[in-house]
């Protein structure tokens, strides 16, 4: 090869010949499970959970051999809590890393955007952080409910605060998929209850400040104030209505509260304030204490319920590649749709459009600086403390 | 009594503003410099608080003056460093500024997701309230308020009664006349931005009392300090000032009775309006 021409290309093609290759498959190579998580942005507290969550499983799969006697690896990208980003990382997941399977990103929203993808790619995908229905019944037939619906988030406390002799409500929302979703769930059902809606509006981050909103929320004197948050907006307004001097008889937020950094955040203030959870300490589902002490020994904190919900992502779709004994969409899919599995946070099972109709919501207080499980009664570790104190 | 708390709670928040908007007002004034980094002095002035105080318990305002002077300090080496040299580029300057601000801004915001993480963080401190008359004041927000007020009144006060504080608005005036009358406006052009990024930095310290912040936080808060001096004038630290207040106060109403979106579009809409009724107010001396 005396051309320098012909050895410049064979060069060239040495270089560049790996980026063509597909990735090396075989009863030897791991199998690539790729997502997005929002590693920064608004979402990273609650999505670093749920990362977390998943590459214990990975850890716990891979310890017992694997799947289908092949190791697991995780391909993760940034998303910046950016549904744009996400889709772009997904695309290069599928067409350029070519990973052998997908798991959701974090949120709703960033799910929303992800979701038709998934759909023209063909991945059969467990979405462990999209609580909102509309995402599963808009056509996207790929898609498959990972958490509980955020229809569901908060429908207990309304009746029992109702108990209490609680008349007015005031609902606030975040513009986000699955907070906006869970706004309206709240306003109808106290419509439904027949609670006066006092006061409702809803803000998009960043918000600079809620004392304008909070000054309005005490104003209109509400018994309840529904918050449907992310961990950000959860903190404003809790400070923010301690700054307008207003605790009202229920302070709820959907997503924040349970995160160990809004007990650091707002301090004492967070003490009576209700929250969600799809997953407890003391759920009596397959694996839970061996979840909860190998997540301490790995990452030496607490676990909470994303995390939970993505160690039950990996366990659901592990199911699925061992019964099916297959990495093929199709059958994962059809298997998905027609069978069960037992996990930590409950019962994965979905209807034809892929939505759980397993997995429940339950009720958190905080108390005394820790986390409290209010419901349901056969697991509740406190009552419910009323009312909130505000300081 | 509502109107009175919707005031109180509008002049507190125009308290923190005031702050924000004069440092770079200094900085913009004097040097003509564009800081796109602006945002990102105040939020790591704001995470480092977070952390110190979380790590050791002390008051937040004990590193008030630690962090206004290091920020000094840090201005003083930057400006030399990036912006300095700059300045024989001519009219190309204030592009060129823009360049390396943007990407000072950059680098500045992923050092903070570095060293202090993604999270949203906030200092619980101060957190009572007092009630006067029947409205309701927060400890926390009157604080920062005040605080933030002070240090742009002493930088007010500074900038007209010392010889430092004549020659850098002398500088920011005409820089020719500046050079005519002695002064080293190379000097001045320093001074300016390492108290710019001083006083960013001790608004940063008070801003993470009352809100959450984040890394990311820091694009909005150049933006916010940008439409402030839009509104009140450049060069024109009273009216500056006085956009800040009423900024607060605006937004504060209009958050109270149309929620928050449209408090936060707020400025923009006062910014676009003020722009197209007088663009002459964003026009530096020659």
């Amino acid at each position: 090869m005396n051309s320098p021409i012909l050895r410049a290309l064979a060069l060239f093609a040495v270089v560049l010949a790996p980026v063509f290759a597909s990735p090396a498959e075989g009863a030897d190579a791991p199998i690539v499970i790729g997502a997005t998580i929002s590693e920064t942005g608004p979402l990273t507290v609650d999505a670093g959970y749920q990362i977390k969550g998943m590459q214990l499983a990975i850890e716990a799969a891979n310890k017992q051999g694997g799947w289908l006697g092949r190791k697991l690896e995780l391909k993760l990208y940034d998303d910046k809590s950016d549904p744009g980003t996400a889709v772009r990382l997904y695309t290069r997941l599928i067409t350029d890393d070519r990973v052998n399977l997908v798991v959701g990103p974090y949120s709703s929203g960033i799910t929303q955007a992800v979701a038709p993808l998934i759909n023209k790619y063909r991945f059969a995908t467990i979405e462990p952080g999209a609580s909102l229905p509309d995402i599963y019944v808009a056509g996207n037939k790929w898609n498959f409910q990972g958490t509980a619906s955020s229809l569901q988030y908060l429908d207990e406390l309304l009746p029992i605060a109702q108990q209490h002799g609680a008349k007015t409500v005031a609902v606030l929302g975040l513009k986000s998929a699955y907070s906006l979703a869970c706004y309206k769930a709240r306003l109808e059902q106290a419509q439904k209850l027949g609670m006066q809606v006092v006061y409702q509006t809803t803000y998009s981050l960043p918000q600079p400040d809620f004392g304008a909103i909070a000054l309005a929320v005490k104003n209109a004197h509400p018994a309840v104030v529904i918050g449907c948050t992310y961990y950000p907006d959860a903190v404003g307004l809790t400070q923010a209505l301690h700054d307008q001097g207003f605790a009202p008889q229920f302070l709820a937020e959907t997503i924040g509260p349970v995160e160990a950094a809004f007990g650091k955040a707002v301090g004492k203030l967070g003490n009576g304030i209700v929250s969600n959870t799809s997953w407890w300490y003391n759920y009596k589902t397959p694996g839970n204490a061996e979840f909860i002490a190998d997540y301490k020994a790995m990452f030496h904190e607490d676990p909470d319920y994303h995390a939970a919900t993505g160690y039950s992502a990996l366990t659901v779709l592990g199911a699925a590649v061992t019964a099916t004994k297959s990495l093929d969409q199709e059958k994962l899919r059809e298997w998905l749709l027609h069978n069960q599995v037992q996990t930590l946070i409950g019962v994965f099972k979905v209807n034809a459009d892929g939505l759980s109709t397993g997995f429940t919501q339950h009720m958190v207080q905080i108390q005394n600086g820790t986390i409290r499980l209010i419901t349901p009664p056969d697991l509740a570790e406190a009552k419910l403390l009323v009312p909130y104190p505000g300081s | 009594m509502l109107a009175l708390q919707l005031l109180v709670d509008g002049v507190l928040l125009g308290g923190t503003y005031v702050l924000i908007a004069q440092s770079l007002n200094l900085i913009f004034g004097v040097m003509g410099v564009v800081n796109l980094a602006h945002g990102s002095f105040i939020v790591m002035a704001g995470l480092f608080t977070a952390w110190f105080t979380a790590t050791t318990a002390a008051s937040p305002l004990l590193v008030l003056p630690i962090v206004l002077l290091v920020g000094f300090g840090v201005g003083a080496v930057l400006q030399p460093l990036l912006l300095e040299r700059l300045v024989r580029h001519g009219r190309r300057a204030e592009l060129l500024s823009l360049m390396v601000t943007f990407g000072l801004d950059y680098v500045l915001v992923e050092l903070a997701l570095q060293i202090f993480g993604s999270n949203y963080v906030s200092v619980p401190y101060l957190q009572s309230t007092f009630t006067v008359g029947g409205v309701t004041v927060s400890k926390a927000l009157l604080v920062a308020g005040l605080s933030g007020a002070a240090l742009a009144a002493l930088l007010h006060i500074g900038l007209n009664r010392t010889p430092l504080g004549k020659a850098l608005l002398a500088a920011s005036q005409s820089a020719t006349g500046a050079v005519s009358c002695g002064i080293d406006v190379g000097r001045m052009r320093l001074v300016a931005f390492a108290l710019g990024v001083g006083l960013a930095s001790a608004a940063g310290v008070l801003l993470v009392l009352v809100i959450p912040m984040a890394a990311e936080s820091a694009d909005s808060l150049t933006i916010l300090a940008f439409v402030i001096i839009a509104l009140g004038g450049l060069g024109n630290y009273v009216g500056v000032a006085v956009a800040a207040l009423l900024l607060g106060i605006a937004q504060s109403v209009v958050g109270f009775y149309f929620g928050g979106d449209a408090e936060n579009v707020l400025p923009f809409v006062l910014l676009i309006g003020f722009m197209a009724a007088r663009p002459q107010r964003f026009r530096r001396a020659a």
